[in-house]
């Protein structure tokens, strides 16, 4: 009779087995489990890690982190996957590059670019073509997360600006990364029926938190973008403050005209909603109004649609970018798919006929805009010039701890306290 | 039935009609057709409006097939993006089923049966993920997606897999375990004693008798993957992982046009065919079985 | 469950003679060890096995990942890198900085986070009283009631089980718009131009009723379906008025389904963020939105899971009451 404590020898062999197995494993977590952050650091180049911000002051060359595609490249089946924000281009023209070239493209969209850069930070969306914003290419860059552009392939850049390409803009001397997609201000549209123009032109960015217009007012669901005209509109000219005051009296007034006036956070209210009649003012980037016109209801004029800016100097102008992250399965399709964009009659297609946004050709000359009835003529306010980017703010890329502190700000803002 | 009327109280008038304990119900009749008809009629405006010529959800302007098939960038028939969406909503919910059903099906016979503690914590991790907000199981799996398991399984289709399967396990095991409560355990020791092997017992004894509650957990895994949007979206990446369910979401949040009316009712009528064609197969090849698998649900 | 007395076999009886530590021990912990009187023999894993890929799915899809959530909440982020989670998965270098800020801002300071957890629990159970008064009205009328009609009246109460959620409240934000039909219902009465998706708590909360009630109905009606006549005419002949029938007998026998149709409703609800999403605004946000809200932040991924965190507390203890009464309506049943 075997007395009960004695384990079997199949028990025995059991545990002895599972011990067997588990040792291994237990050490190798035990190996896993270092402190991330305490390995030696080295990373992919130091020179990477040490890219100053850019400013218009302090222009920055962004170092090639490989070497550009070959020009004789054969050109990929595709399909071309595109990011891009939502409703920002044209589907025709992209059918037109679709034929031109027998490929697929994919277009997925963004409603806000953080989401956007987190996707492609962690690899959720890998595309061939990636729409940024200038503050966000030197991170992405640092962390190897785009690839230098092969200037040969996109011969078009002749179409654009000089500035552009010769000696380049102020984020990427030589344009080493990224070609201009659009230009664009920041201003207020607004209802010409409900609004007349000088009441328009005496409130300026009031208009957004005026009592009368309550329930019809809409900001921008982005931080950067709200917080930064809103310091505009308590006075100050820092739209890159790093004041923590300036921010938090930012922050104040925007729950306030959201409390009180039921102002929305939307993306698209300048276009889906204000031709409508939903809104009677929105926030908005000039592109966004000159688009509105093809989302009239019909029998409605595009004489309601008003913009206004503030003066020069006062107000902002920035502009998207078009990159090819290093992700991307079809570089070479992507590089066409850039240079067919900033051809001429593409791009201009594409301004003209459906995205409102006007990209920096020399060959669009600002006051024909108007005369060939591109641009309506109440919305003369809303076309881009050269040398707006000379007199006019532009937001820049925040220093980590501050753009902590603006997001920590629109935290509040979103939870709605 | 007569009515009992006392001498006293003629049930009679407007009095009268509260004391008669047969009185016809209508305020409870009222309550629920008011009911239906508030759960329905949205649903039907919004059918309706699909097939609006104009551009608005909500002010009509005249009938047309213009979102249908006229339009010919944004109609159902020359979207691509809506047709490529409605393909993986089906992928991803004929898989969750697939994978789902049976493994639940089995865990709730082999927890109704097993007896021990491992069994009882197993038994009160799969309620446990029954109840829990979908919001929590959607960002764990993503946390877990982009950070432990970021190069093994990449985020995308087979990601949004996992997690409906996840998501749904736990219905068929609710569904099959209040069916196997009301079974217990003679059928299938009767087949033994007659000499069939477990396995034989379980595969011609015990699935067959719940087959009704396995029909029910199939119907509604299969209707609920196709309307997950919390799990499928947080999970997404990239247009081919897009789901109907995200695109309508994102139409509704910024410029909704009649597309997406239509599209949501060709999912409406292709899972009304789904359903349908399930219980009348099931009726033809049960041969009379009582359909009572939805009720099951209601068992916990 | 009835018990089958059969006869114990030999192979049995050797089986048990050999292991008795293992018999003694089992005949303790079940009073109701069927198995070992009825003679079936079963191999020790065979009830294991089917649990297993079961078993092996929540643990790899539902604990793994919640243990992530507490290693990022508990870890850190990469400012240099877009803010992105750094999770640290050995519990000894646990932070708890982040997780503490999170906690602090639901009641210390600017406690921004105060409003939407009130909110949401303002919301939650507004919802789901009238989910509940509601849904045990339709589900009584079509249980007791409803003999001609009950099969189509059953058909209509499931469908919004395979209609998309999101396709209803979708439906509803095209009917509340401000030139929709029911703005143009009111306008005779005057509120016409009542903007009813701008961020009003009625909206969010009938809209939540909307989405939840099926849900409700079904348990309800079940266990209504399945009270015998002949207990509320018992009722009834002892001298009890109708409403005292309901109130003593009816409500009791259904109580057990309440209670599983509170939970369902429930539960989910204090996670929902897309209603809010459709048919609300920043004024009338939950804590769901709060959640998703950092999902998408930059560095909000630490912040995001530690709201997982609080939201699952907030949440447990309901649920583990609920398990506690499911696991006593299994035992005594």
């Amino acid at each position: 009779m075997r007395h009960p404590k004695d384990i079997s020898r199949r028990q025995f062999l059991t545990r002895a087995g599972g011990a067997a197995i588990a040792m291994p494993s237990l050490a190798a977590i035990l190996a896993a489990c270092t402190k991330p952050g305490s390995e030696t650091p080295g990373g992919s180049g130091s020179a990477l890690d040490n890219i100053p911000i850019a400013t218009l002051d302090n222009p920055v060359t962004l170092p090639p982190t490989q070497d550009p595609i070959a020009a004789d490249t054969p050109i990929e089946s595709g399909p071309l996957v595109l990011y891009n924000w939502a409703d920002y281009i044209y589907k025709k023209v992209v059918a037109d590059f679709e034929d031109k070239f027998g490929v697929d493209v994919q277009i997925t969209t963004f409603n806000n670019l953080e989401e956007g850069i987190q996707k492609v930070v962690n690899g959720q969306v890998t595309p061939d073509v990636f729409v940024p914003t200038p503050g966000y290419l030197r991170r992405l860059v640092a962390k190897d997360l785009l690839q230098p552009l092969q200037h040969d392939l996109i011969p078009n850049m002749s179409n654009v600006w000089p500035s552009y390409s010769n000696p380049g803009p102020y984020y990427d001397l030589g344009w080493n990364y990224s070609v201009p997609y659009t230009i664009y201000t920041w201003g207020v549209a607004y209802n010409r029926d409900r609004v007349p123009d000088d009441s328009a032109a005496q409130q300026g960015w009031e208009m957004l938190w005026n009592h009368d217009y309550a329930g019809e007012i809409s900001l921008y669901d982005s931080y950067g973008d709200t917080i930064a005209i809103t310091i505009l509109r308590n006075g100050s000219l820092d739209v890159n403050t790093q004041d923590p005051q300036v921010i938090d009296a930012a922050k104040q007034a925007i729950l306030q005209t959201i409390n009180d006036n039921q102002a929305r956070l939307t993306i698209n209210g300048v276009y889906a909603k204000l031709p409508a009649g939903d809104y009677t003012v929105a926030e908005a980037w000039s592109g966004d109004i000159v688009g509105a016109q093809w989302y009239l209801p019909n029998g409605v004029g595009t004489d309601i649609l008003g913009y206004w800016k503030p003066e020069d100097g006062k107000t902002m102008i920035g502009n998207d970018l078009l990159v090819v992250p290093t992700v991307s399965q079809n570089p070479r399709l992507a590089h066409e798919f850039i240079n067919f964009m900033l051809d001429e009659k593409e791009g201009t297609e594409n301004f003209t006929q459906w995205n409102g946004y006007q990209p920096p050709f020399t060959s669009i000359q600002p006051d024909t805009l108007v005369k060939d009835g591109i641009v309506p003529d109440t919305l003369t306010s809303a076309v881009v010039t050269e040398d707006m980017f000379k007199k006019d703010l532009t937001p820049y890329e925040l220093p980590p701890e501050i753009d902590q502190l603006w997001l920590d700000a629109w935290t509040e803002i979103k939870a709605g306290a | 039935m007569s009515v009992a009327v006392t001498p006293e109280t003629p049930a009679r008038g407007f009095r009268g009609y509260f004391r008669n304990p047969w009185r016809k119900p209508r305020f409870l009749q009222a309550t629920t057709i008011g009911y239906l008809l508030w759960s329905m009629l949205p649903v039907l405006i919004a059918v309706i409006f699909s097939f609006n010529e104009g551009r608005s959800r909500a002010a009509w302007q005249s009938f047309g097939l213009r979102w249908w098939t006229a339009d010919p960038t944004d109609s159902l028939l020359h979207d691509a993006e809506i047709r490529a969406a409605m393909v993986q909503t089906f992928r991803l919910s004929i898989l969750t089923v697939i994978i789902a059903v049976p493994l639940g099906t089995l865990f709730a016979i082999g927890i109704d049966r097993w007896h021990g503690r491992p069994a009882r914590t197993a038994n009160f991790t799969m309620l446990l993920s029954f109840v829990v907000p979908e919001i929590i199981l959607g960002v764990s799996l993503y946390i877990l997606f982009t950070s432990l398991f970021k190069n093994i399984i990449p985020l995308g289709t087979n990601a949004q897999l996992l997690g409906l399967v996840a998501y749904q396990v736990s219905y068929p095991v609710i569904i099959v375990r209040a069916r196997l409560l009301s079974i217990g355990p003679e059928y299938e020791e009767a087949a033994m004693d007659l000499g069939s092997t477990p396995n034989q017992a379980i595969r011609r004894v015990l699935l067959p008798l719940l087959t009704p509650a396995i029909f029910a957990s199939i119907a509604l895994v299969f209707a609920d993957s196709v309307d997950d949007f919390v799990t499928v979206q947080a999970l997404s990446a990239g247009s081919t992982s897009q789901t109907l369910a995200m695109k309508i979401y994102s139409a509704a949040r910024s410029s909704p046009t009649p597309e997406v009316n239509a599209a949501a009712t060709m999912m409406l009528v292709t899972t009304l065919l789904v359903i349908t064609g399930g219980v009348l197969f099931y009726k033809k090849f049960s041969k009379g079985q009582e359909l009572g698998g939805a009720t099951d649900f209601a068992q916990l | 469950m009835p018990e089958i007395a059969t006869e114990t076999t030999a192979p049995v009886e050797q089986e048990q003679a050999e292991e008795p530590r293992r018999r003694r021990r089992r005949r303790r912990d079940h009073p109701d060890a069927s198995e070992e009187r009825s003679g079936v023999w079963y191999p020790r894993w065979y009830w294991p096995s089917f649990v297993a890929p079961g078993a092996l799915a929540l643990i790899f899809l539902f604990i793994l990942p919640f243990y992530v959530v507490f290693s990022v909440a508990f870890g850190t982020v990469d400012f240099n890198n877009f803010g992105t989670a750094v999770p640290y998965y050995a519990p000894w270098w646990w932070s708890f900085n982040t997780f503490n800020t999170t906690l602090k801002q639901f009641y210390v300071g600017s406690h921004i986070y105060q409003a939407p957890l009130f909110r949401t629990f303002e919301y939650v159970i507004a919802a789901s009283i009238i989910c509940l008064v509601l849904g045990y009205a339709v589900a009584y009328y079509t249980a007791r009631f409803a003999t001609r009609y009950k099969g189509l009246i059953l058909i209509l109460l499931v469908s919004p089980f395979w209609i998309s959620y999101l396709m209803r409240i979708y439906a509803w934000q095209g009917l509340l718009d401000t030139d929709g039909p029911i703005n143009k219902i009111l306008a005779p009465i005057g509120f016409g131009h009542t903007n009813f998706l701008e961020g009003k708590s009625i909206t969010i909360i009938l809209g939540l009723v909307y989405g939840y009630i099926p849900f409700m109905i079904l348990p309800i009606y079940a266990s209504l379906d399945r009270i015998q006549e002949s207990l509320l005419e018992a009722g009834r002949d002892l001298g009890g008025s109708g409403a005292q029938t309901f109130w003593r007998v009816t409500l009791p026998l259904s109580r057990p389904a309440i209670l599983a149709g509170i939970v369902i409703v429930t539960l989910p609800m204090f996670g929902d963020y897309y209603t809010n999403d459709l048919l609300g605004s920043t004024k009338t946000s939950m804590f769901g939105n709060l959640i998703s809200q950092q999902t998408e932040a930059t560095a909000g991924a630490t912040r995001a899971a530690s709201l997982v965190l609080i939201l699952s507390v907030i949440v447990l203890v309901p649920m583990m009451y609920y398990l506690r009464e499911t696991k006593r309506q299994v035992e005594q049943a």
